[in-house]
């Protein structure tokens, strides 16, 4: 089922980055930090939503292909565009000395987390999956 | 609607028999369901023409254009498309798990899972067929459905 599609997609890029925004927010809120970049991180932040959507969207086209190739793929690609992104923006504006390091970490909290969703939903399939299957065998 | 099974020392063939007054409602789906599973299909197997049961199947194959029917024993050229057999056979436990393969949900043993997100399926004569990622919705839907209507 394809869950990212040409009409929801920008409702779901509008989610996810509210979501962010308001995280980032309580984050600086709880640790008293106030951010000195804030117009620049808001549109990092819209930007990095519609990366994420795109690559959960593309995700659907690849899914006859084995999963660890395309998730190590795609996760490089989005690390490599992050990078990237920050690399061409660090041409306009100053970086923050740790800009890298704290794009990575953000790039890859997500994706190691969705993994071990991902995972652990498809183990809990097949154990679902099997009970059936033994309950018919036993009939 | 009482349910009497009785073995039967060398019986020939297996076989069920109704005794009804009136054909109620669930008496009319279990027949309905029935209908669905004793059905039987042609094929081709070394040159000559064989009629299978479709209980028997374990699986249908799409190789080069030609498909095949996998049995305990046998293995059938079916002269009709995988599409077609899947609409057909649908109610009785068949299931698409890839491209190529559709297969027969009771003739399933087990399923596992590997690090590739792949599932392997095993089935009940030793042989194993993946299941693809995109049809992994499908098959688990079909299986609940089973179930859902077994404990009706």
């Amino acid at each position: 089922m394809k869950l990212i599609n040409r009409k929801n997609f920008i409702s779901i890029v509008c989610i996810s980055f509210t979501v962010l925004v308001l995280v980032k927010l309580i984050w600086e809120k709880a640790i008293g930090l106030t951010d000195p970049r804030y117009t620049e991180n808001i549109f990092i932040s819209l930007g990095f939503s519609v990366l994420i959507t795109v690559i959960l969207a593309v995700h659907y086209y690849l899914q006859r292909f084995p999963f660890v190739p395309v998730f190590a793929g795609q996760y490089l690609l989005t690390v490599g565009l992050v990078l990237g992104g920050v690399w061409a923006i660090g041409h306009m504006v100053p970086l923050a000395p740790t800009a890298y390091r704290d794009m990575f970490i953000s790039v890859t909290i997500p994706f190691v987390v969705c993994a071990i969703i991902y995972y652990a939903v498809f183990f809990h399939q097949i154990k679902k999956a099997n009970a059936i299957i033994e309950s018919l065998n036993e009939e | 609607m009482k349910l009497v099974k009785t073995k039967e020392e060398n019986l020939e063939e297996n076989y069920l028999e109704l005794h009804y007054d009136q054909m109620d409602e669930e008496t009319g789906a279990v027949l309905e369901r029935l209908r669905d599973t004793l059905k039987y299909i042609e094929g081709t197997y070394e040159d000559k023409k064989v009629t299978v049961a479709v209980t028997d199947i374990f699986y249908f194959e799409a190789v080069d254009k030609k498909v095949f029917a996998y049995t305990k024993d046998m293995c059938v050229e079916i002269k009709e498309a995988l599409r077609d057999l899947l609409e057909e056979y649908e109610k009785s436990g068949f299931v698409r798990i890839s491209k190529s393969n559709v297969v027969n949900i009771y003739k399933i043993k087990k399923l596992q899972g590997d690090l590739n997100m792949r599932v392997i399926i095993y089935l009940k004569n030793d042989e194993k067929l993946v299941m693809n990622r995109s049809y992994k919705k499908d098959f688990y839907d079909k299986l609940a459905k089973i179930q859902g209507g077994k404990s009706k």
